[in-house]
């Protein structure tokens, strides 16, 4: 049953078998109230939390709060690689939009294709809805740039304003100790200064 | 123990691997593809990227050997639009085609003027690049097409129609969609005189009925990215 509880704990990323035994222990010897707790909150989310059906992020409803917020400006949609990215978003407090969770990119070698995203989704979405401004939020990668390409085409053909999340120097950045390339999307999307 | 210092090499494809590492797919110049494992690196702050010529060292007992160090060994590239999924196709061809660890050093070559090449051309001439690619590619193989002479050993000739017989090569026929000019354009690799529309059409099926075979029962997902049909 220890052996048995160990090798789980190793299921998570970055637990190898000397921390999982540490869990065990700890649960064991001087937490069991915790060990339940832990244990029920477990089975609850893993029967309860499955993929909000409108924005596609992960939730215990079935349109998860942010989609389900009247306030939010439901004319901007923002597009983003996964889950936590709204996350991070949120954090940042400027984005009153809503968004869409593609949980992932497109990996051709890997064959991950537009169906794999959920984009025939997004579409549906495009169409149905009154969307005005769609933000490529996905990553400053090569993926991401090949992922952000393919939504701005399939979105062309609607009357939609298609924006990209700028790339550049970090925020307390020095110039020195960026790369060249950062440099590079940095000087080629400069702004007027105001 | 294998140990490589700085062999310049391309990113070719890579995906997440445990907490914070990554699989490396890279196209090297004197080891040809091979797969790396980059410790630590989703968590760096500046990501190894692709289509930039790097240098990289790696060292290792087993099959999967580690990316010790790497170092860009290019200026700065912009790949937009149409030009970057045509350079994700080439990528995915590199991936499926070639085998682990077997150079091809003019290949490594025409990989790299592809990515200089294809980076401000528009969406036409990216495609006859392409298949100027594909062409070289299927050669390095071992696929060679013979672009002067037809099935019969007469000369290839500008002004007549042929038709493309699988594995052999090209048969005069006056029905043949395949236009002389064409053949003789893919030989001398005109990257400036390039064909039109249509016959750049017949290019592109000619190829992959070529490639086909080698792929497989498996496509290219790539394919499936590209807009104009």
């Amino acid at each position: 049953m220890i052996e048995k509880l160990n090798k789980t704990f190793c299921a998570l990323p970055g637990v190898g078998s000397k921390t999982a035994q540490r869990f065990v222990y700890h649960l064991l010897e001087r937490d069991r109230e915790g060990g339940f707790e832990l244990a029920k909150a477990l089975v609850d989310a893993m029967e309860h939390v499955k993929h909000c059906s409108s924005c596609r992020t992960l939730s215990e409803k079935n349109i998860c709060n942010i989609c389900a917020n009247d306030v939010r400006d439901s004319s901007q949609l923002c597009i983003v690689e996964t889950p936590t990215d709204i996350h991070a978003i949120e954090q940042s407090g400027v984005y009153k939009g809503k968004y869409f969770v593609l949980s992932g990119y497109l990996s051709p070698i890997d064959g991950i294709g537009a169906a794999e995203l959920g984009l025939d989704e997004l579409e549906q979405k495009l169409r149905n809805l009154k969307v005005e401004e769609i933000i490529l939020a996905t990553n400053a990668t090569v993926e991401g740039e090949v992922t952000a390409h393919y939504i701005s085409n399939m979105a062309k053909q609607f009357d939609v304003q298609i924006t990209r999340i700028a790339h550049g120097i970090p925020i307390g950045g020095e110039l020195e100790y960026a790369d060249i390339n950062t440099i590079a999307h940095a000087l080629s999307g400069r702004k007027n200064y105001d | 123990m294998t140990k490589v210092d700085l062999t310049p090499a391309f990113l070719i494809h890579r995906r997440a691997f445990k907490e914070s590492s990554l699989l490396l797919d890279f196209f090297t110049l004197e080891y040809g593809k091979i797969r790396l494992v980059g410790r630590g690196l989703r968590k760096s702050k500046t990501n190894i990227q692709m289509f930039q010529c790097l240098n990289i060292s790696f060292s290792g007992k087993g099959e999967l050997k580690t990316l010790s160090n790497w170092e860009v060994d290019d200026t700065p590239r912009i790949i937009k639009g149409e030009a970057l999924i045509l350079s994700m196709y080439v990528n995915e061809l590199i991936s499926r085609l070639l085998f682990d660890q077997d150079p091809h050093f003019k290949l490594f070559e025409i990989y790299k003027q592809f990515i200089v090449q294809i980076t401000n051309m528009n969406q036409q001439a990216g495609y006859w690049l392409l298949r100027l690619f594909e062409n070289n590619l299927l050669s390095e193989l071992g696929y060679a097409l013979d672009l002067s002479h037809d099935i019969n050993g007469n000369d290839i000739n500008k002004n007549n129609r042929y038709e493309y017989q699988h594995q052999l090569g090209f048969l005069h026929a006056d029905t043949g969609k395949i236009s002389g000019k064409l053949i003789n354009q893919m030989l001398i690799e005109d990257i400036e005189n390039m064909p039109d529309a249509q016959q750049l059409k017949v290019c592109r099926d000619l190829n992959r009925q070529r490639l086909n075979p080698l792929l497989g029962n498996k496509p290219l997902k790539s394919r499936s990215l590209f807009f104009t049909k």
